[in-house]
């Protein structure tokens, strides 16, 4: 019931306004048909015990001018009420009884009884009414007793409109009128008050991913254009923030850089020559960490354009590579799987994967998986795999598996937190999981 | 040239610099070592230089000039000192017709390896080989994008190379129509990042077929020359 309520309601701003306005306006016109209808019957009430209590009131101030008048018209006094002649009609008789207290003859009891009559008479009675138009009505003889006092009642005889007149179909025009009236006018302040909450939408979507975006233009309602200036505002700020973050980086990274470089040329001339070989290796390792570091530094702020790519040749190319320098790392054979990626934020996800399985499970086998939903990239190796419970820890920066098993290489435990950081710009994910064989399976995961 | 080559190393850093200069002197090279552009223009006119050495990443915008200005006054080859991080400064260096580049911090040893490389190239009267400079080749229905070692076909689709096939790629592209033996072709891609190339050309050469070609069994873009080598049959475009 709920499920249903919440998909017949609409979800956009605009859409929920009008939404509440055309419930509202169809309650008031609910209402608004109510009260009509009640004062229709109240009219139609006294319309039908006007005349037959006009007759009596006339009878009783001026019985004897009674003999002059048409048989059909005459009021009767008799000693008992006259017999039931049809239905009785509650309501005209509380009328005829309030008409006649107003008009100073408060009466004892009052019967109405209402009796179908053919139509034979209608014109007659249509033309007589001054009512000329409309689709012939049924008519009834209305019978009419009053007791005046105890015992003295005036019985007269009249014809009434049986139905209450139609409302006919003016009321839905009236409803369809109003929401034309109503809802062109909303929808239109709806769409104004819609497109900048769009743009906005879309900016800071755009930021979220990419980490830029182009100002919102500031348009629309006031409330709503101040929201606008905000954005912009908190954008130039962060943006600001954010390439300062860059510039302090890259100043970082060029400072660093230029001692360990000199380190180097110097680690060259150590005459002992394991010596000089573990110099250069404790240097490259810090070369390693300062790039991966920088790069995740900056992750979220790629400035390389999305791209269709053939991704079974992207993992194809990053294995053969590892190939080349031997070591031992297999590919399944997989069709063209076009994606649109950033190649080299995709090249760097593989190879650490594969640079990962190979350090801590020996061996790396690589394929690409095409469902209709995903896009898997899955490096499987046939090491110890990771505790369940310490799967969504490794992810994060500065997190290694056990040290005794860290073979003391393996940077700052910073790959997969940059793989991560790679696919969540992607818009996908990086997913570990145990093989039931043995090993971790480590997937790249696109949405297709 | 001399016995001892004439190298001239311009580097702002008297930390690199020094050490650098003493460890290419141990190495069997005279070693002129300046700070600045202005005065490598001098020693430039001066002596006899026979290959620069430039740090990229100093300071001032005289640094690409100087290496335009060197490509433009003679055949002296530039090999230029640079770092990942500064992607632009890179391709605006290679560019301006640097022949090759190491990365800092980089091994001396790989430094004189390459510089090696260069000179026995210039010694055989080699074609002058410019490293990869963020150009594009075009080439039936194909573009190889050097700066992302990737190919592109004719859909926009990118098919990523391997370090190893996109040397061997590069070196078919600025070669057009000209017959290349497996040797040429070792030597011309050996130049740079030598180990990840040992495996054999012709295993290279089926790896890139089976990218580009239609029908990789009868090739039609890298044919087989009876006797020679490998060719590139088509016209290429750099962009």
């Amino acid at each position: 019931m709920k499920a249903l309520f919440a998909r017949l309601t609409p979800r956009s701003l605009a859409g929920q306004i009008i939404f509440v306005v055309a419930i509202a306006l169809l309650v008031a016109q609910a209402v608004n048909f109510t009260l009509i209808m009640r004062e229709r019957n109240r009219q139609h009430v006294i319309g039908s015990a006007a005349p037959a209590v006009a007759r009596i009131v006339d009878a009783i101030e001026r019985r004897d001018e009674d003999s002059h008048r048409p048989e059909r018209q005459r009021v009767r006094f008799t000693a008992a009420p006259p017999p039931a002649d049809g239905a009785r009609r509650p309501d005209i008789e509380q009328r005829a009884a309030d008409i006649l207290t107003e008009l100073g003859h408060p009466p004892v009891t009052v019967r109405a009884y209402a009796e179908p009559i053919a139509h034979s008479g209608e014109h007659l009675w249509r033309a007589r009414n001054r009512i000329d138009r409309g689709p012939p009505r049924d008519i009834s003889r209305l019978t009419l007793a009053v007791e005046l006092t105890p015992g003295r009642w005036a019985t007269t005889e009249t014809r009434i409109v049986a139905d209450r007149p139609p409302l006919g179909g003016w009321l839905i025009v009236q409803t369809i009128i109003f929401y034309i009236i109503v809802l062109i006018p909303l929808a239109l302040v709806g769409r104004r008050l819609a497109r900048p909450l769009q743009a906005l939408t879309g900016a800071a979507r755009q930021f979220a991913s990419t980490g830029t975006a182009d100002p919102v233009p500031e348009t629309g309602p006031g409330d709503v254009r101040d929201l606008a200036t905000a954005f912009n505002a908190m954008r130039t700020r962060i943006m600001a923030m954010l390439d300062e973050k860059d510039r302090m980086l890259g100043a970082i990274g060029h400072d660093l850089r230029t001692p360990l470089a000199s380190l180097r040329v110097r680690a060259e001339s150590v005459e002992d020559e394991s010596e000089r070989t573990r110099m250069s290796e404790t240097i490259e390792e810090m070369n390693r960490m300062l790039d991966d570091i920088l790069s995740l530094a900056r992750a979220g702020r790629s400035i390389e354009p999305l791209q269709k790519v053939d991704l079974a040749a992207l993992a194809d190319a990053v294995v053969e590579d590892f190939i080349e320098l031997g070591k031992p790392v297999t590919i399944a054979d997989t069709e063209r799987t076009i994606a649109s990626i950033r190649s080299n934020g995709m090249r760097r996800a593989v190879r650490n994967l594969i640079e990962n399985a190979i350090e801590y499970g020996g061996s790396a086998h690589v394929s690409v998986t095409r469902s209709d939903h995903q896009i898997r990239v899955s490096v499987a190796d046939n090491g110890p795999g990771i505790a369940q419970d310490r799967m969504a820890e490794m992810m994060e920066p500065f997190t290694r598996l056990d040290p005794s098993r860290n073979r003391e290489t393996g940077g700052a435990g910073l790959g997969l937190a940059l793989v991560r950081a790679i696919m969540t710009e992607h818009g996908g994910a990086l997913e570990l999981a145990n093989r039931p064989e043995g090993g971790l399976e480590a997937s790249l995961v696109l949405p297709a | 040239m001399s016995e001892r080559p004439h190298l001239l190393l311009v580097d702002d850093e008297r930390s690199i610099r020094e050490p650098l200069a003493q460890y290419l002197s141990r190495n069997g090279f005279r070693v002129t070592a300046v700070a600045d552009a202005a005065e490598a223009r001098l020693r430039l006119k001066a002596s006899a230089i026979d290959l620069v050495v430039l740090d990229i990443m100093m300071p001032g915008e005289d640094r690409l000039s100087l290496c335009r200005h060197i490509r433009e006054t003679g055949d002296i080859p530039v090999i230029l000192l640079t770092a990942k991080s500064e992607e632009t400064d890179r391709i605006v260096g290679l560019e301006m017709g640097a022949d090759d580049y190491v990365l800092k911090p980089f091994s001396p040893r790989e430094l004189v390896a390459r510089i090696k490389v260069i000179f026995r190239r210039v010694a055989t009267g080699g074609q002058r080989v410019t490293a990869p400079d963020g150009a594009s080749y075009a080439f039936s229905g194909w573009l190889l994008k050097s700066q992302e070692r990737t190919l592109v076909d004719a859909e926009g689709v990118s098919v990523p190379l391997s370090t190893a096939e996109y040397h061997l790629m590069l070196a078919f592209v600025t070669r057009p129509n000209q017959v290349l033996s497996r040797d040429q072709l070792l030597d011309i891609t050996q130049g740079r990042e030598a180990n990840a190339f040992d495996r054999a050309i012709d295993n290279q050469i089926s790896r890139l077929r089976k990218k580009i070609e239609v029908d990789p069994r009868s090739p039609a873009l890298i044919k087989t020359v009876w006797g020679g080598g490998y060719t590139l049959a088509s016209e290429v475009r750099k962009l």
